[in-house]
Formats: structure tokens, C-alpha cells, sequence
């Protein structure tokens, strides 16, 4: 519950250009079945290249599939995958940062220098050479994706974990005998994943713009599942006379991302919120104001 | 008060951020003539630095200034020059010494580089000719091994070292008038009196004033000649040193001079302090700033603003109290 | 100094051996018999008898120690073995892609670096003006915008709709400006906000007030004062921007029809051509080591505190 709360509130504090655009891919991510016009890949090659008419508010691909339709089923193959890319991730590094942060000493240094090297390595190259290995595939995707960003949730999470165990009320839990087990599972652990959950959904439009990339090279999603990214390179070929076809599922991408990237921007920005000295600031202000006012 | 290099009257300042709105200097006047040194002491926020600072372009990015009054400096106004000859006065005329000396000076250029830019900008020299002046005055700031210094960063000097490139860098403008912000206060205490014996002998040898902003009496006595008394934003005492600080008529100053720890106290004795804080800065206070704290109050103190009436010569006080008891006395004066 | 070079060369040669044992590795770790799917290459109903010589000729049976040992000896030699794909040997192929992926790189960062200083000092000359805003919005979609689209939208732009430069080939210079454009538009708009940040907080800094009190003009100030300053944090975010400029490849090159290392890279991802990867992971993670090397001694240069440190070590 209280993991629940922390997420809520820091949510409230972020700007609403962002909160819309997030809320609306994941609104059509949760609910693409049911919205989606047409069935997204039911071919009809005589409507192949059509343009905005009735009955494709935005047209159709080559092979005569409505786009609109596509784009919003779209939405979910990028929500889910990027749902268990994020899950996979943020277990493995919330765990290892976590453990790094209890135990310090030997144990951290180990961890920390294996999550240094993951970090040294853009993420992608590792990801596509593990494909490159294993083979194409959903699934190969989704943990080589994840294989790429858990170095990052591992570095947070120790500094959040580092943080919770030097605060002093967990110096009075192990004075008065909770065990190990307790102190990590009921008070280290909640923090950390409420802190870390809120970094992630900044993180969350990088991995959405890597399973498009990947996708886009042939590596990600498989047709026929729809897929911007997919989409956007089935497209390319017919840039000169059906631009349209390029240009939406790429719009549709970005507008997402620039969604993501500015939730991280004010998090970023927000990193020390403390909401006492907001509200004293307030008043503050109020009273500045008024006081401006009568001098003038 | 004919021939002052500085004359504030009636200077006000307000301060806008994006947070709050305050009013930090309210209604202050004092003058400096060339060659001597005024302290302005007071505690912190009393408006001691900002007074200084605001009417010469010098604030924060993100604070504006809205300044009220007159500054006359060398017979020119300050206050509503624009920002372009303005620039001309804050190096050229106004040298300025900040108070940390580590966070002033820039940390990714030569000490030798940050000296001779004053002298490339407000004295026309060539880039070399500059270099040599810097050598010059680390010289007369009696840095050992100058030419050393000249090529260091600001990290490889200590703190002394670093307020002497710093006070360098606030005379090598040539000014007439040198503003110094708590020059001592973020210095080891030996450190602190060479720095104070080089301003006095600095200011002898070019014929400088001082304004001197400090919250140590100890420093007052020993250079200055007159000395502003700030409380909350506007001036409580002022007057000659000696008077200040052997006969202080206002009831903050005497508890200031009286919070001062004697030689003959004995070891372990009590702070006497003053009770109660300081107002927090806002909106100016419709009474006098000190009633809360004073132990002399009287029931006017906490409706009116005590005007600073002079009783003789430079000396003036801002005090329902003291003018009222004066006016009963006019033998006093 | 030389000191700290020295230390810096050390764990560069560490990363060095981790890395050939990470690429060993990932390709030992394969699922499937490799020799298999080598025989099968050869001839497609594969017997026994001709798995087992595979097996022998690529020394599959060897301890793993003795192995990575030959593997890494004749990788030193150049010989990075053979594709499976094709046949070629890999070692030439690659040494005659590496200047297409070099130029492309080199390129990118150079307009990154312009565009990142041009749209940071806007920022910071002006702070909430017009063109502030702009620059924001440019960094935001930069940062945000995937470069296959910002490829697309170049293309259909300047080369479809304009006619103003060739789509693919090499015509020379000009040929090169949109892929160049296109891989240096992330980190341009990342390494605009370092500058934008970097300035404004060296700006917020007492030594900026001192700048002025001695009457510097802004410009003067974010130029002699500021910028030194943030030099240290640039030169690292374009280390990791010049990392993230390779994986940037895998998608220009084919975009772009550019026969580089990176598209060596993708034909041998797409095909699962595990030499063709092992090879290309080598060549782009010693150039990352060498890249973080070289970043981690200009950032010594560009920081006084950390060259001096080394002097005195």
C-alpha cells in the first residue's frame, strides 16, 4: 500500500503535457481490442495505399490494412513489452542493488563493479549481440533488453537502499533484535521499489523507442503482430508517393516518448521535494503579493 | 556632506524571485568620504550586503532588484544607470571582495589570468601588459613567490592565500571605493587579522575608501572611522567608531557591544546574547523592527517607524526611546 | 599525471581481456551445435562422420581454456575466422568497413558537437526568450524522435521532396550529410542540454559574480568563465554519446545503404553468423574502451584539479 501512496503522490507532481500523452498510449495500450476500428491485420488489397477516406480515417499500408487500427494495437505490443522489459529489469536490479546496499562491504564492491561494466556498454550493442546469438524472437528480445537496463535500476536501487540504511530508524530495529529478514523485506525493500518504480517510468519511453529500433532492424516484434516501428519500415519502400504511411507511426512513436522524456526531465528536476517548505513557500508568496500590492 | 565619494540617501531595495518578494533595505542613507572606511555591521539579513550589492547590478541570476533612492558615487548616479556604464563602475571604480574566497574565485582558470582581465577591460592594457600588473599586485598584496602564483589555480592556494588573489583582483581596476563582503569571516582567525592589516595598509597606499561589511566589533574598531548600525532592513545607529562603539545610544547596539565576550571574563562564563531573533525579511515592518526584542520598549515603538534623527555632528539614531528621552534632555546633545 | 595515464591504461587493458572473454563466451554459450550447423552449411544432409571433422578442424573439443586461447591468438593476428554466411574470411572484410563506420561517426559527433554548442548557447545568451524556447523544443525532439524516423523524414525532405541531396551512394560529400545528420541528432540534442545545464548552473555559481563585479558582460562571462568550467562534464557526455553513435549505426548504415562495420554487424545478427558477431562486438567494444580512455585523459586535461592531482602523484 505504502509503495502505492509514494507512486501516487510523486505522480501528482508532474506536468500535464506528459501526464496526457502517457495516459493516453497507456488508455489505448489497455483497451486497443476493443477501440481499434478494424480487425489490424485483415488485408484488403484493393483499399492497398488508400488515403484518408470514411471508412480508414488514416489510410491503409500495402498490403490494404487500416492504419489506424494498426497504430492503436500498436500502442499495446509496445505497453506490454515494455511492461516485462521494465518487470525483468527492475527485479534483477532492485534485487542486486538491494543486496549491494544491505550488505556493503566485499558483496557491494563485486556487484557495483559487474553493474559498472553493464553500465560502460551502451545498452543496444549488448542486446543485439545477444540476439545476434540466440536468434530473433519475442521473447529473446524481451531479455536482451533487459539484460541491457538492469545495470541501471542495480546503481539507483543501491543508492536509495544505501540511503534507507543509514537512516537511524534502522539502527533502532536491529538494536531492539529485528532480524535481517525483517529489516530487508518489510523496510529496506518497500522504499527501494517505491523509489525506483518512480525512475522507471522515466526510463520507460528509452525502452520503448529500443523495441521500436529493434523491430525497425527485423529483430523485435514479428509481423504479422503490429508494431510502429514494424510498421514505419514496411512503409519505407513506398516513401515517394505514400509518405503518410512513414510519417504517422513515427509521430505516433515520438509523441510517446517525448511523453516519458519529460516525466524524466521533472524527475529528475524534483529529486528533493519536500513538502513542508512548499507549503511555508506559499504562504510566502501569498503574503509578498499582497504586500506588493498595497504598496503600489 | 559636500565632496563625498558616496552618498546613499533614502536607498531601498526590493527583491523579487520566483518564490517570495521582500523588502531586505528600507529607507537607508549613510556617506563615505575618499580615503576612509565606513563599516556596516549587523547580523545576517539585516539588509548589510544587499544594500551593497543590488544598486551595482550584482545579484544571483534569478533575483531581480527593484532599487528606490539615490547612490551618488564620484558625482554620478547609480541608481537607473544603465546596465553598459555600469559595467564600466564594477571593477573600474567599485572593486569588490567577496566573502568565501574559494567559491569566488573561477576554479578552472589561472589566478594569474583572473587578475590581469580587470586590467585588459578597465585600463586598456595588452594581454601582456596586464600579466605584468597582476605579477605587480600579487606583489603588493605581499604574496610569497608571486610568479609562481600567477600560474596556479585557485584549489592549490589556502584560504589567506586565496582572499589576497582575491582583494588583488578587486584593485587592480585602480577603484576608488573597494566594497568588502565579510572579507575575514570564512578565515582561520590568524589569517583573518593579516587580511585586515593589509586592507589598511592597501587603502593607505591608494588612497581608497572602504566600506566594510562585517558582523565583527573587533574588526570595526580596529579600521574603521564610521560605522552603520543595520537592523532588519534599515538603519539603526550611525556614527563615528568611537562613538558607536563606546557610547551606543541605540538599545540594539548596546546589546550588540554588550554580547561581546571581555578578557576578564572567567573561563566558562555564560554568552550574554540577545534574546529573540531577528524579524524574517518580508514585508517592512510597521514599527519599530526591535520591539520585540528591546528592553526599553515603549508602547509608540510598536505603531510607528522611529525616524533616525542625528544628535550631533555624524551621530544619529533610530530610536522612539532615545529621541524622545534626548528631546526631554537637550542638554544631552 | 603520468601516474593516472598510466592507471587509466591499466584498467583499459583489464576492460580489454573482459571484453575478449565476453565475446568468447557469448558465441561458446550458443544454443545448437555449432559445428552442425557448419557441416549442414557445407553440404545440407550433413553425416556423422562429417560433423565430426568439423568438430576436430575448429578444435570444438579442446579444453575452453585452450580454446579462447587460440581464438584470441589468431584474433591478434587479424584472423577474426570465417562467416558462416558466406564463407569470406572476416578479418579483411571488416578492416575494409571500418572507414565507412569511422567517417559516419566522426561526422555525426562533429555536427553534434556544433548543433549542441549553437543550440545551448541560444539557451544561455537568452534565457526565456524565443529562441530559448526553440531550442528547447528542438532538444526535446531530438532526444525523443527514433533515428530511423529522423532518417525517414531527411530522406523524404531534402532528397524526395527538395531533390537537394542523393538518397543512397557515394557521391562524396554531399552524400554523406543526412546520415550524419541523422546519427548525430540524439546525441546533439542530449549534449545541448549538458551545455545548457552546465552553463546555467555555472552562471548560478559565486565565481560568475565575482565575473561580474569585476564588469564582465554576460556573454564575456558565459564564455572566459563558464565554459572552462563545464568542459570536464561535455568531454564525458560525448564519450558516452560517441558509444551510443555506434549502436546509432546499426540503423543509418542499412538505412542509408552504407556498407560499414555496423552493417556487417546487423547481416550477421539477422543471420545469426556468431564469428560475424563475435567480430564486430570485438571491434565495437575496444573501440568503446579506447573511447572511454580517451575521454577519462581529456577530462583530466580539461579539469586543473585532476591534472594537478596527477602531477603530484
Amino acid at each position: 500500500m505504502r509503495i502505492l501512496q509514494d507512486f501516487a503522490r510523486s505522480l501528482r507532481q508532474l506536468p500535464r503535457v506528459s501526464m496526457v500523452a502517457v495516459g493516453v498510449f497507456v488508455t489505448l495500450g489497455v483497451l486497443a481490442p476493443y477501440i481499434a476500428p478494424h480487425d489490424p491485420n485483415a488485408q484488403d488489397l484493393l483499399a492497398a495505399h488508400a488515403g484518408i477516406s470514411w471508412e480508414h480515417w488514416l489510410g491503409a499500408d500495402h498490403l490494404g490494412r487500416d492504419t489506424l487500427s494498426r497504430l492503436i494495437v500498436s500502442a499495446r505490443t509496445s505497453l506490454v513489452g515494455m511492461c516485462l522489459v521494465l518487470l525483468i529489469a527492475l527485479s534483477v536490479g532492485i534485487t542486486i542493488g538491494t543486496i549491494a546496499g544491505y550488505k556493503r562491504g566485499w558483496v557491494e564492491e563485486v556487484l557495483m563493479r559487474i553493474v559498472d561494466v553493464g553500465l560502460a556498454m551502451p545498452s543496444l550493442i549488448v542486446a543485439l549481440a545477444v540476439i545476434g546469438i540466440f536468434g530473433t524472437g519475442y521473447w529473446n528480445m524481451i531479455f536482451a533488453l533487459a539484460l541491457a537496463w538492469w545495470p541501471g535500476s542495480a546503481r539507483i536501487s543501491r543508492a536509495v537502499a544505501v540511503g534507507v540504511m543509514n537512516r537511524p530508524h534502522i539502527e533502532t530495529l536491529r538494536v531492539l533484535g529485528a532480524s535481517p529478514l525483517r529489516v530487508y523485506f518489510h523496510h529496506l525493500l518497500p522504499t527501494t521499489i517505491g523509489a525506483v518504480l518512480v525512475y522507471a517510468t522515466a526510463d520507460a519511453g528509452a525502452v520503448a523507442l529500443s523495441i521500436a529500433t529493434l523491430s525497425f532492424l527485423g529483430l523485435g516484434i514479428q509481423p504479422p503482430t503490429p508494431e510502429w516501428g514494424q510498421m514505419l519500415v514496411d512503409a519505407l519502400p513506398y516513401l515517394e508517393t505514400v509518405p503518410m504511411q512513414v510519417i504517422l507511426p513515427g509521430l505516433v512513436l515520438t509523441a510517446v516518448v517525448i511523453g516519458f522524456n519529460l516525466l524524466g526531465e521533472s524527475i529528475a528536476l524534483n529529486r528533493v521535494p519536500t513538502p513542508l517548505s512548499r507549503r511555508i513557500l506559499a504562504s510566502r508568496r501569498m503574503l509578498a503579493s499582497n504586500w506588493t500590492r498595497a504598496q503600489q | 556632506m559636500t565632496g563625498a565619494l558616496l552618498q546613499v540617501r533614502n536607498l531601498t531595495v526590493d527583491l523579487f524571485t520566483a518564490r517570495t518578494a521582500l523588502r531586505p533595505v528600507d529607507g537607508v542613507s549613510y556617506s563615505v568620504q575618499s580615503g576612509e572606511t565606513l563599516a556596516i555591521v549587523g547580523e545576517s539579513g539585516s539588509g548589510k550586503t544587499v544594500s551593497n550589492f543590488a544598486p551595482l547590478g550584482l545579484m544571483p541570476t534569478g533575483v531581480v532588484a527593484d532599487i528606490h533612492g539615490s547612490i551618488l558615487f564620484d558625482g554620478t548616479e547609480l541608481v537607473g544607470m544603465p546596465e553598459k556604464q555600469l559595467r564600466r563602475i564594477r571593477g573600474g571604480g567599485i572593486g569588490t571582495i567577496f566573502q568565501d574566497p574559494m567559491s569566488a574565485l573561477n576554479p578552472a582558470l589561472r589566478v594569474g589570468r583572473q587578475i590581469a582581465e580587470v586590467g585588459e577591460l578597465h585600463l586598456g592594457l595588452t594581454s601582456m601588459q596586464a600579466e605584468a600588473r597582476a605579477l605587480e599586485l600579487l606583489k603588493l598584496v605581499r604574496m610569497s613567490d608571486p610568479e609562481a602564483r600567477l600560474r596556479q589555480y585557485p584549489h592549490e592556494l589556502s584560504g589567506g592565500l586565496r582572499q589576497r588573489a582575491m582583494i588583488a583582483i578587486a584593485i587592480a581596476g585602480e577603484p576608488k571605493l573597494l566594497v568588502a563582503d565579510e572579507p575575514t569571516t570564512a578565515l582561520d582567525v590568524t589569517v583573518q587579522a593579516q587580511i585586515i592589516a593589509l586592507l589598511k595598509d592597501l587603502q593607505q597606499r591608494l588612497n581608497m575608501a572602504i566600506v566594510l561589511i562585517t558582523h565583527d566589533m573587533g574588526v570595526v574598531a580596529g579600521t574603521a572611522s564610521k560605522v552603520v548600525v543595520m537592523y532588519a532592513g534599515r538603519v539603526a545607529e550611525y556614527g563615528t567608531a568611537e562613538q558607536v562603539l563606546l557610547e551606543p545610544r541605540h538599545p540594539y547596539t548596546q546589546g550588540l557591544i554588550a554580547a561581546l565576550p571581555l578578557p576578564e571574563d572567567p573561563p566558562g562564563s555564560p554568552f550574554r546574547g540577545l534574546p529573540g531573533a531577528p524579524p524574517i525579511l518580508g514585508a517592512p515592518v510597521k514599527a519599530c523592527a526591535f520591539a520585540s526584542r528591546c528592553p526599553l520598549v515603549l508602547e509608540n515603538c510598536t505603531k510607528a517607524v522611529p525616524q533616525l534623527l542625528s544628535i550631533s555632528g555624524v551621530s544619529a539614531t533610530a530610536c522612539h526611546v532615545v529621541n524622545a528621552s534626548r528631546l526631554k534632555e537637550p542638554a544631552n546633545a | 599525471m603520468r601516474t593516472l595515464i598510466s592507471i587509466r591504461l591499466r584498467n583499459a587493458a583489464v576492460l580489454l581481456v573482459l571484453a575478449t572473454m565476453l565475446c568468447f563466451t557469448l558465441v561458446v554459450s550458443a544454443p545448437g551445435n555449432v559445428a552442425v550447423l557448419i557441416a549442414e552449411l557445407r553440404s545440407p544432409k550433413a553425416t556423422f562422420e562429417q560433423i565430426r571433422a568439423v568438430e576436430e578442424e575448429l578444435g570444438l573439443n579442446d579444453p575452453l581454456v585452450v580454446r579462447y586461447g587460440n581464438w584470441l591468438g589468431s584474433a591478434l593476428k587479424g584472423d577474426l575466422g570465417v562467416s558462416y554466411k558466406t564463407g569470406e574470411s572476416i578479418g579483411p572484410a571488416l578492416a575494409g568497413r571500418l572507414h565507412v563506420t569511422g567517417i559516419l561517426v566522426a561526422g555525426g559527433a562533429i555536427f553534434a558537437m556544433i548543433l549542441s554548442f549553437t543550440l545551448g548557447f541560444i539557451g544561455a545568451l537568452m534565457p526565456g526568450s524565443i529562441g530559448d524556447a526553440t531550442t528547447r523544443i528542438i532538444a526535446l525532439l531530438g532526444a525523443s524522435m527514433p533515428s530511423f524516423f529522423v532518417g525517414a523524414l531527411l530522406i523524404y525532405g531534402l532528397a524526395v521532396e527538395l531533390r537537394l541531396l542523393p538518397t543512397f551512394g557515394s557521391a562524396g560529400l554531399s552524400s554523406w550529410i543526412m546520415p550524419w545528420m541523422t546519427i548525430g541528432l540524439l546525441p546533439a540534442a542530449v549534449l545541448s542540454r549538458v551545455v545548457r545545464v552546465g552553463l546555467e548552473e555555472a552562471m548560478a555559481r559565486p565565481f560568475a559574480l565575482t565575473a561580474s563585479a569585476k564588469g564582465l558582460s554576460r556573454g564575456r562571462i558565459i564564455f572566459r568563465h563558464a565554459l572552462p568550467n563545464i568542459a570536464p562534464t561535455y568531454i564525458n557526455a560525448l564519450g558516452a554519446q560517441g558509444g551510443a553513435m555506434v549502436v546509432g549505426a546499426v540503423v543509418v548504415e542499412p538505412l542509408f545503404a552504407l556498407k560499414g562495420v555496423a552493417d556487417l554487424f546487423l547481416q550477421g545478427v539477422l543471420f545469426r553468423d556468431f564469428m560475424v558477431v563475435q567480430a564486430c562486438l570485438l571491434v565495437f567494444l575496444t573501440s568503446f574502451i579506447i573511447l572511454n580512455l580517451l575521454v577519462d585523459i581529456g577530462m583530466m586535461f580539461s579539469d586543473p584539479k585532476l591534472r594537478r592531482q596527477g602531477a603530484n602523484a
